[in-house]
């Protein structure tokens, strides 16, 4: 059974008198390991269906599931518990607490489970050794660069060991050398301990790092190889 | 890190904001706390300084005397003063008589209250009397006489004149007697400066026909919140004579206790309405706070961190900010409530220099005591106020949804 599948999935909000149809009859399957980029010009339906499977926004119609049970129309406190569980999020923006240090921020999804601060620690040093982050432990966000700050947020993402990693248009704040880096390291941390990896992005950079493209366009399904 | 420290940062991120939201609240908290004891010192030296002249903190008298001063109610106290006197924390046992009567010069007559005191007893206790020396007191059987200022002046008598007092005898006949002016006081209550005259009670009691009788036991104690302990006592000891009641000073003395009650509700009210604009500035900044962090706060959903997480990261904000303001509040207000105890607030320059208040006479220069009871309830108070005040920001912060939330710049 595939890790993620989208069964006939429609997005549609209401805009004023008017309905906007973001995502519209979209079937997908991604199985677990993969790194794959949803791609597709502005408005297309990429953050829509990256939400969508990420728990934070239900479907209008249609069924999502994922790691073989159906979250489409669960309540908030149950996707709250898949989302802390199962998913990480990283975003084009960073979105670290600004008052939080890089190893708090790093390790907030891992109080929220309530694991303790020893073990905390212990991950946060290991996951700073793997992504390149050592000797910025204490260091606030705004003492970071793009890249910095954007490695934590990947450490904030796997800290918790998800199951799968939703990054949404990760790169579109960082030069192109960062984003060369950072992908590498995804792909790594994709190779190696098996996240599996959905990316968002119209960027050809991380369309050509891609195991899968799945192109969007205009809510629909345009190409998946 | 845990949500204690996050909600600690978290109050740091606007400085500015926190700290005059801080300063409001324990500003407010030393207002509350300072002039509250300020009060309370006021009202204890009134109550104190009134039940010395008036009823003692506790008061013995026979069935309803106190509701309608009936001089009919009078009593033998037998070994009451001796016994009462034994209890713990008794001062002084005052006996006392009152009857109406009418006081006559040679040139004018007036209306007066003719009390008999055992004038050594009530020498060191009651406020009308402290200015005598032991000289000017009357004795106890003999025909001195006390006058209040007033009633002097308006009987056109002065210092060792002669005047007759007439009152009614228990058996109904008129009894007239002379009495000589051995001293005068000037008790600044227009009422008693009028109308006092003080003589010894054995003197009175023969006058009236009831020897040996008195219609008012006053009870004084060294430390007037002791009377909850000493009442039961009291209690106790009248047992056996069912037609005696004790009252507290408060029962005894309505006017007193009345006036101390409707002045310190108006004093609450202000209090009251100061905290709420206090606590509106709090939901303003949690609000605000809240708002700021829109985004944030969908970042911590989209992330695992449940809605019931992020409304108890704004209870617990507030809890911080006002365990701080409590802290600091509860500082500022001991340090003004040591000012006004220490040097208090002088006010002879605004009124004369005595001032009337309940039918007592209190000191211009008001001081504060300590009601350390009160200091902890009002300090709790603000805190549950300011929980109080992160309702409403928490309710918003717990209705944030976290893909419309993550499109919000």
């Amino acid at each position: 059974m595939p890790l993620i599948e989208l069964k006939s999935v429609s997005k549609i909000y209401p805009l004023g008198n008017q309905q906007v149809v973001a995502v519209e009859d979209l079937s997908l399957q991604i199985e677990a390991g993969e790194f794959t980029v949803l791609a597709g010009p502005s408005g297309s339906g990429k953050t829509t269906l990256l939400n969508m499977i990420g728990c934070l926004d239900r479907p209008s119609n249609g069924e999502v599931w994922l790691d073989a049970e159906e979250v489409g129309q669960a309540d908030s406190k149950t996707l709250s518990q898949i989302r802390l569980n199962k998913i990480g999020f990283i975003f084009q923006s960073f979105n670290l607490v600004p008052v939080l240090t890089a190893a708090e921020n790093a390790e907030f999804t891992m109080m929220l489970m309530g694991i303790g601060k020893k073990q905390r620690r212990q991950r946060i040093v290991d996951l700073f050794a793997q992504l390149g982050l050592q000797g910025l432990e204490d260091r606030k966000p705004n003492d970071l660069s793009g890249g910095q700050q954007q490695r934590v947020a990947i450490a904030r993402a796997m800290a918790a060991e998800p199951a799968v990693v939703l990054a949404d248009e990760p790169t579109a704040s960082l030069d192109t050398q960062t984003s060369e880096e950072l992908l590498a390291l995804m792909k790594e941390l994709n190779r190696e301990q098996g996240t599996t990896f959905i990316f968002s992005s119209h960027d050809p950079l991380v369309i050509s790092h891609a195991q899968r493209v799945v192109s969007l366009r205009d809510g629909r399904l345009e190409s998946d190889r | 890190m845990d949500l204690f420290l996050l909600a600690w940062k978290n109050l740091w991120r606007s400085r500015r904001r926190t700290l005059i939201t801080l300063a409001a609240l324990s500003f407010s908290l030393m207002l509350v706390q300072g002039f509250h004891n300020l009060s309370f010192g006021v009202y204890s030296e009134m109550i104190d300084s009134g039940v010395r002249a008036g009823t003692g903190h506790l008061v013995v008298y026979q069935q309803d005397y106190v509701a309608g001063r009936d001089e009919k109610f009078s009593f033998d106290p037998q070994k009451l003063v001796s016994q009462i006197s034994d209890l713990d924390g008794v001062e002084a046992v005052l006996p006392r008589l009152y009857l109406p009567g009418l006081a006559q010069s040679s040139r004018e007559s007036r209306g007066i209250l003719l009390t008999g005191v055992d004038p050594s007893a009530e020498h060191m206790i009651n406020p009308f009397l402290k200015n005598l020396t032991a000289e000017q007191l009357p004795t106890l059987s003999g025909r001195e006489a006390v006058l209040g200022s007033r009633l002097l002046k308006e009987l056109q008598l002065k210092p060792g004149n002669k005047f007759v007092v007439t009152l009614q005898r228990r058996d109904g006949e008129l009894v007239s007697e002379m009495f000589r002016v051995h001293s005068v006081v000037t008790t600044g209550i227009k009422n008693v400066d009028k109308s006092l005259l003080l003589v010894g009670r054995e003197r009175a009691a023969a006058m009236a026909g009831m020897p040996g009788e008195v219609h008012e036991l006053a009870v004084v104690l060294q430390d007037q919140r002791a009377d909850r302990q000493v009442f039961p006592l009291l209690q106790a000891l009248l047992h056996d004579r069912p037609q005696l009641r004790a009252l507290s000073w408060d029962e005894a003395m309505p006017n007193l206790s009345n006036a101390i009650k409707l002045d310190y509700a108006s004093q609450k009210f202000i209090f009251v309405i100061m905290l709420l604009i206090v606590t509106i500035g709090v939901i303003n900044t949690l609000l605000m706070s809240v708002m700021e962090r829109f985004r944030e706060f969908g970042v911590m959903l989209a992330v695992g961190a449940s809605t019931l997480r992020l409304r108890v990261l704004v209870f617990v904000e507030a809890f911080l900010l006002g365990v701080v303001a409590m802290l600091l509040g509860s500082i500022f207000g001991s340090l003004l409530t040591w000012y006004l105890s220490a040097v208090g607030i002088d006010l002879r320059d605004f009124i004369d220099s005595s001032l009337e208040f309940g039918g007592v006479v209190f000191d211009p220069i008001m001081r504060a005591s300590w009601d350390l009871p009160y200091m902890l309830q009002i300090a709790g108070f603000m805190l549950l106020l300011s929980l109080a005040a992160a309702v409403y920001p928490a309710i918003k912060a717990g209705r944030i949804l976290p893909a419309e939330a993550l499109r919000h710049h």
